[in-house]
């Protein structure tokens, strides 16, 4: 009984090896049509467990087509950038003001005095906490496309995608210089923008940091347009930056750390100001597929603010 | 003694086994981040003339010495030790290329196609075995060829298979020896070597696919003697022929069979005769008709065959790859459809689509009358199988079927007579 099983089984297995190999041979699936060097990030996607130091506390739904930019004033206040205003939100996300637009806010920065500069393809609107416009002016230039802006004291630095340039002007709108133009001599390489993402911020010593996303850099700048550090990680892995131009947006926090939000795998991290991996903020899995623009901010407390353009809404990160 | 001489076997071949396992792992391949993987390189480094001259000498000391071992010695130790080293040497060492199953394509291909020289090498490795199995059987079977070695150290506990399913799945060479010769002949593929169990073993390359096969393969033949040789071997097919005529063909008494019956289930591939008792002569009108019946339906068959198998010409002929690429194009939409590497690799060849669809339907000509040719061949085996379910043979003593026989030696020992 046992040796006739045996013996059906192996006559079984004799056939479905047989039929596999028929199968095979003559199988006309699309195989050809797979590309063997598609750039596959889903093995990438998965982020260790331990590696993620923050839990998403608070999600605040914003009532507008488009979001496209975030900032936090002194006080916590939140100011939302959409396609037609800004919308001022108190720390708990109830709105508290709104201020009409004439473009799209492409960007927005709070002053320690509280004035708002917003950016708009390109110009920048200069406003008052009240709301009122206290001035604008246009930076100049037929590619001029405004992607960030650091003010300190009465300079105010404005990242330029479409010129890959980092434009110094006065808070009075008076042009000073440009900032990251190549320069060999310097050891300046210039910025690598493929993309509209390009993203500057200032540090806790008043340096200008910007971001070179096609290097996979970080690149710290003085006021007279001198690079004084840098640091790039380019990888794979969740360790550094991958794609064509990551990361795509930036801020810091208190102790000095870079908070990171990527493109193509959309998550978002914290480097040391080494500019080593420290941990993972949100993972890939917390956002839809093909998202970008996430914008960043860090609060008093540095709870990490992270603007979800796709789903419309303020993720609010909190350290484990 | 024999104890000793199995481990120092074993021995001997896990230090060779060892020291090629350990060159071919001494430079990893690159990996790629892609996920682009290489693929297995169906033969090895083509051999220097005097090592290829060293192969057809071996399988003649090889074969000349297992026939000795078999026919002067009655030894089924004899026949171990030249399967070890058939295994070691036909098989690992030379990583299985050329072999005598695979060089049925080059010979066809040689046939079919006068732009390609076969090499000396492949020709010796087809002709040598089957001019030993016309004068001694299937000596080569027995353990000169790697794949039956390997399968028949793998043989633990025999179960015999019906015959009915034995004559079943004994078709399934026929189709696949005609299959091989068909993408020989038409230069499309040589699918006895793309699908050879084993080779991927013997080189460690294999893909998981056939390395699974080649797994599964032994893991039956620890069950059922030789599943790959008497199930899909299509140089068995050829053997089998030549060896029905052989001229000393092995027996197992060395003198009168006393018909002791002790042989009898003894050998695990079911290959002994037994006696047939003195049947009644046919009559002459019955036997007349019957012969006209069978002259009627084989043609038939080959017939039917011919015209089932044609209908899946352009089936078979996908398996070609210029065929493959040409109705790739047809249903390529830019709009719709990610370029393929092949389509982008024609695009770049310079050649256009006309000439591939000329080329293409030259193939697929040949696919046709080919696809007949296999039709009517698959219909004379079914047809020769029927008559011979129908042909009676007179037997008086318990003798090894000439064509199924592997000449393992193992029913030797079996039978008490000595030798004169």
């Amino acid at each position: 009984m046992k040796n006739k099983l045996i013996l059906w089984l192996s006559v079984v297995l004799l056939i479905v090896l047989i039929a596999f190999m028929a199968k095979d041979l003559f199988k006309t699936g699309n195989v050809s049509q797979e590309n063997v060097y598609e750039y596959d990030l889903n093995s990438l996607r998965h982020v260790d467990a331990s590696k993620i130091s923050h839990k998403e506390s608070k999600q605040i739904k914003i009532d507008a087509d488009e979001i496209h930019t975030i900032a936090v004033d002194q006080d916590d206040n939140i100011y939302v950038g959409t396609d037609k205003n800004v919308l001022v939100l108190n720390s708990e996300g109830k709105q508290i003001n709104s201020l009409k637009l004439r473009q799209a806010a492409s960007c927005i920065t709070v002053m320690e005095n509280g004035n708002i500069l917003v950016g708009m393809s390109n110009r920048i609107d200069i406003r008052k906490p009240n709301g009122s416009l206290r001035n604008s002016f246009v930076v100049k230039g037929d590619r001029t496309y405004i992607t960030s802006i650091a003010v300190q004291d009465t300079n105010v630095f404005i990242a330029d995608a479409g010129q890959k340039i980092i434009h110094h002007y006065s808070i009075d709108g008076i042009k000073i210089k440009e900032i990251g133009e190549e320069n060999r001599a310097e050891g300046i390489k210039g910025f690598v923008i493929p993309s509209p993402y390009f993203d500057l911020l200032i540090g806790r010593q008043g340096e200008l940091w910007a971001v070179n996303p096609g290097r996979h850099a970080f690149e710290a700048y003085n006021f007279k347009g001198e690079q004084i550090s840098s640091w790039n990680r380019t990888s794979m892995s969740v360790e550094g930056f991958s794609g064509c131009c990551n990361p795509s947006n930036i801020a810091i926090l208190s102790d000095g750390s870079f908070v990171t939000a990527e493109k193509g795998l959309e998550r978002v991290k914290i480097h040391l100001p080494s500019g080593d991996f420290k941990s993972v903020v949100a993972a890939p899995d917390l956002f839809e597929p093909g998202t970008v623009g996430i914008d960043l901010a860090v609060d008093s407390e540095d709870r990490i603010l992270v603007l979800d353009p796709v789903k419309r809404l303020i993720r609010i990160f909190e350290a484990k | 003694m024999k104890k000793i001489f199995s481990i120092f076997s074993l021995f001997v071949l896990l230090i060779i086994d060892f020291a090629a396992f350990a060159q071919t792992q001494r430079f990893p391949r690159p990996e790629f981040e892609s996920g682009y993987t290489q693929p297995v390189a169906s033969m090895p480094e083509p051999r220097a003339g005097i090592f290829a001259l060293v192969d057809v000498l071996l399988l003649i000391a090889a074969l000349s010495l297992i026939t000795w071992f078999i026919h002067r010695k009655r030894s089924r130790t004899g026949v171990v030790i030249t399967s070890l080293f058939s295994i070691v040497y036909f098989g690992f060492l030379r990583e299985g290329c050329v072999c005598s199953v695979g060089s049925v394509q080059n010979v066809v291909l040689a046939l079919f196609n006068p732009g390609y020289h076969i090499p000396l090498s492949a020709l010796a490795f087809f002709v040598i075995p089957l001019v030993y199995t016309l004068f001694f059987g299937r000596t080569f079977c027995a353990g000169v060829c790697p794949l039956g070695a390997v399968q028949d150290v793998f043989l633990l506990r025999p179960v015999n298979l019906k015959k009915w399913l034995q004559k079943v799945l004994g078709l399934i060479p026929w189709i696949y020896l005609g299959l091989a010769i068909l993408y020989a002949a038409t230069g499309t593929d040589f699918i006895i070597c793309r699908y050879d169990p084993f080779v991927g073993i013997f080189r460690f390359n294999a893909t998981f696919f056939m390395f699974a096969i080649g797994a599964a393969f032994l893991l039956i033949s620890v069950f059922i003697a030789r599943p790959y040789c008497r199930f899909l071997c299509p140089y068995g097919v050829i053997l089998n022929l030549v060896s029905r005529v052989s001229k000393n063909h092995l027996s197992i008494t060395p003198a009168s069979c006393i018909q002791c019956k002790l042989c009898e289930n003894s050998c695990p591939l079911d290959a002994i005769n037994k006696p047939v008792e003195v049947k009644q002569m046919e009559g002459k009108r019955s036997a007349t008709r019957r012969f006209i019946l069978l002259g009627m339906i084989i043609p038939a068959l080959m017939i039917i065959g011919g015209w089932v198998v044609s209908n899946f010409h352009e089936n078979l002929a996908m398996v070609n790859s210029k065929v493959r690429l040409a109705n790739e194009l047809l249903h390529f939409d830019s709009n719709t459809m990610k370029e393929s590497l092949e389509i982008e690799g024609f695009r770049t060849s310079g050649k256009t689509k006309e000439e591939l669809y000329l080329e293409s339907a030259a193939i697929l000509k040949q696919f046709y009358y080919g696809s007949w040719m296999l039709g009517a061949f698959i219909g004379l085996v079914f047809g020769l199988s029927l008559a011979g379910l129908t042909r009676y043979k007179y037997r008086e003593d318990y003798e090894p079927d000439k064509g199924e026989c592997v000449s393992c030696a193992r029913c030797l020992k079996y039978c008490p007579v000595e030798s004169n």
